[in-house]
């Protein structure tokens, strides 16, 4: 084997490293000896063959699949609120055992009516795998117009969830490792493609993720693990315990007194919570950057100019701390492990979920000094007592977390409560 | 490994810049005036000046630039590492009638140079030179200091509009300048240029690259 040879750093000679062909160019043994261009030349028809016989297989099995579902869609209609098949069952169960820490709460139904609303059949009555067709479907449309790299960018996609999927045992970890190597891989392969067009490659590759995300969902490969719990829990009760944190307290330039504002701020809640009901990191990442651009809105709205990070960091902050939403970890957690990286990194949703990790930290290790208040006011406040050096008592810690109580008084342009750490802008 | 078109002229960077700055040193006016050319505007369209994007082309080359502001309250300081992760640039804004803010630019300098090292590029920009009158920080200290930690030092005034194009017209080349470095050294790991280097000796950290190649191959 010349790989063995290579590995004890054997001099090789130049020639036995070049092409077969003799075009001047290096071989490779994988190759066949021949270069990366010989190869392809040789071998591009034997491929393009190929290629297309699996794509012709692939849209029969779509077909047919398609009929399957049509069939038993007309053949047995469940009632809508049967029991969810294997994936959502996972969640649910999740949601009972949140339910048994925090009593009840509404935060836990949103999720399924907007799962129940999002498509025209409640998914609980779907056979399971629709929702897989339905992304199947959806991607080949997207790569048809694509033509022969369509193809290829198809299969390899498949190969790679059917690969995962026979590896049932592997940690998230491993997993996400798995998956990001792919998105890797297959964009490098993209962008040579696109000569470097990186817009190209990155609307590619959005679709790639959804596809390839939704499958290994279905496929219940994605399971919260028990630290991602541990902390969603942990999180949850912190929040929580922050009950009694207002608007004036974090400087955030939200008026809720105006109706546009308050309105706002609401629909930024919601938006927060559904990313739970969604299983494809984009989608998860969508919601972040909706409520994100609600929250924008609210600020410009109360300052009449546009909001910096100043304002809205502060907002963000208030407004994960009145929703508390649903496992709010593990869905940070699914969107780091399995978003395509460039998406995370550079772009306008991958600057909201920044912000959001942001806040997320800063409520974690929310102490006095960051709310600018005294240690003993501060603890106070935590121990759920109501605090001598306020007005309005602060509520017993119950299941409304951040709730309104406190939020009375304007918090206008020139915020009365702010602090040392209140100027910004200029 | 970016094989056949890339690496040419059609290539387009993206870079990610962070900005940095207290409160008031005039972070939000600089992205505005730069990418609206709009200073106290009631015209401003954008809703927000959090996240803007600008498109360059510098030399034939395609440029996007994503500015992060960042939010720069005392009490946020521990959460910067979140945000200037991965970050190919950073604009460091201070007021030159503001010591203090001054100071902290320092501070974010320290910080940046300590989790990122020097693959990232600097600017310190001293804000309001409009107000020239009441400076604290001195132009020497100032540039001093900038060159010290390799950075660039720039005087702007985004009410005046003075100087704010050159901040980032010198970052863009400079980050041009390390990703094509990056581009290179990266390269030369790779099999592609294998023709670059005659009579090679194949040494036994390798096997990376080995193993990369013929994935791509049969994937």
């Amino acid at each position: 084997m010349s790989r063995q040879r290579e590995h004890r750093g054997i001099r090789v000679d130049r020639s036995e490293l070049q092409c077969r062909k003799g075009c001047g160019y290096y071989g490779n043994a994988a190759w066949q000896g021949l270069c990366s261009k010989c190869y392809r030349e040789e071998h591009q028809q034997a491929r393009q063959r190929q290629i297309e016989e699996d794509w012709a297989l692939a849209e029969r099995l779509q077909r047919e699949e398609e009929a399957a579902y049509a069939s038993s869609k007309t053949a047995s209609p469940r009632p809508s609120l049967a029991p969810l098949p294997q994936p959502e069952d996972r969640k649910s169960s999740t949601v009972t055992t949140v339910k048994k820490f925090f009593s009840p709460s509404l935060r836990t139904t949103p999720p399924r009516k907007e799962s129940l609303g999002a498509h025209p059949t409640p998914s609980s009555s779907r056979p399971p795998g629709s929702a897989t067709d339905r992304a199947t479907r959806d991607f080949i449309d997207f790569l048809r117009p694509l033509q022969k790299l369509g193809q290829e960018v198809y299969q390899q996609s498949q190969t790679f969830t059917e690969s995962a999927a026979r590896k049932q045992t592997r940690s998230p970890e491993e997993l996400s490792e798995g998956v990001q190597d792919f998105y890797q891989s297959l964009s490098d392969r993209l962008l040579s493609h696109f000569k470097g067009s990186t817009d190209s490659v990155e609307r590619v590759m959005e679709q790639v993720e959804k596809y390839v995300m939704t499958r290994l969902h279905k496929a219940a490969l994605c399971p919260v693990t028990a630290e991602d719990k541990r902390k969603d829990l942990a999180l949850r009760r912190r929040i929580q315990d922050l009950h009694w944190v207002s608007v004036e307290m974090l400087c955030a330039p939200v008026d809720e007194e105006v109706a546009e504002v308050s309105d706002c701020v609401v629909k930024a809640i919601t938006d927060l919570m559904e990313m739970d009901s969604r299983c494809v990191p984009s989608e998860k990442l969508t919601c972040v950057t909706r409520c994100s651009k609600r929250i924008i809105h609210a600020v410009k709205v109360t300052k009449r100019q546009p909001a910096s990070a100043d304002d809205f960091l502060p907002a963000l902050i208030y407004t994960v701390l009145r929703s508390n939403p649903p496992r709010l970890q593990s869905n940070i957690q699914h969107i780091t492990r399995f978003c395509h990286p460039s998406r995370l990194m550079k772009g306008e949703d991958g600057y909201y979920f920044t912000n959001l990790c942001c806040a997320v930290t800063f409520i974690e290790k929310m102490d006095a000094q960051s709310l600018n208040m005294s240690a003993e006011e501060f603890e106070w406040h935590m121990s759920g007592q109501p605090s001598p050096g306020k007005s309005a008592p602060a509520p017993a810690p119950g299941p409304e977390p951040g709730a309104g109580q406190r939020r009375a008084g304007p918090a206008g342009g020139a915020e009365p409560a702010a602090g040392p750490a209140a100027g910004r802008g200029p | 490994m970016a094989a056949g078109g890339a690496g040419g002229s059609s290539k387009t960077y993206s870079f990610k810049v962070v900005l940095l700055g207290e409160g008031c040193v005039g972070k939000t006016s600089l992205v505005l005036r730069y990418c609206e050319n709009k200073f106290n505007d009631k015209h401003i369209t954008t809703l927000q000046a959090s996240f803007l994007t600008k498109k360059l082309n510098i030399g034939g080359k395609r440029v996007n630039l994503a500015i992060w502001d960042t939010a720069g309250q005392e009490r946020f300081h521990a959460l910067g590492p979140i945000y200037y992760r991965d970050s190919n640039g950073a604009i460091l804004v201070y007021d030159i009638t503001d010591e203090d803010s001054f100071q902290k630019v320092k501070n974010w300098v320290k910080e940046l140079r300590k989790m990122l090292g020097n693959e990232i590029c600097l600017c310190i920009v001293g804000n309001k030179i409009d107000l020239d009158k009441e400076r604290h920080v001195s132009v020497q200290d100032a540039e001093e200091y900038s060159e010290s930690v390799g950075a660039t030092h720039y005087h702007t005034s985004a009410k005046l509009n003075k100087g704010i194009e050159e901040v980032f017209l010198d970052l863009c080349k400079r980050m041009m300048e390390v990703a094509q470095a990056d581009e290179r050294s990266k390269g030369n790991g790779a099999s592609q240029s294998g023709a670059a280097r005659r009579g090679v000796q194949i040494v036994d950290d390798e096997p990376q690259t080995a193993t990369g190649a013929g994935c791509c191959s049969s994937g």
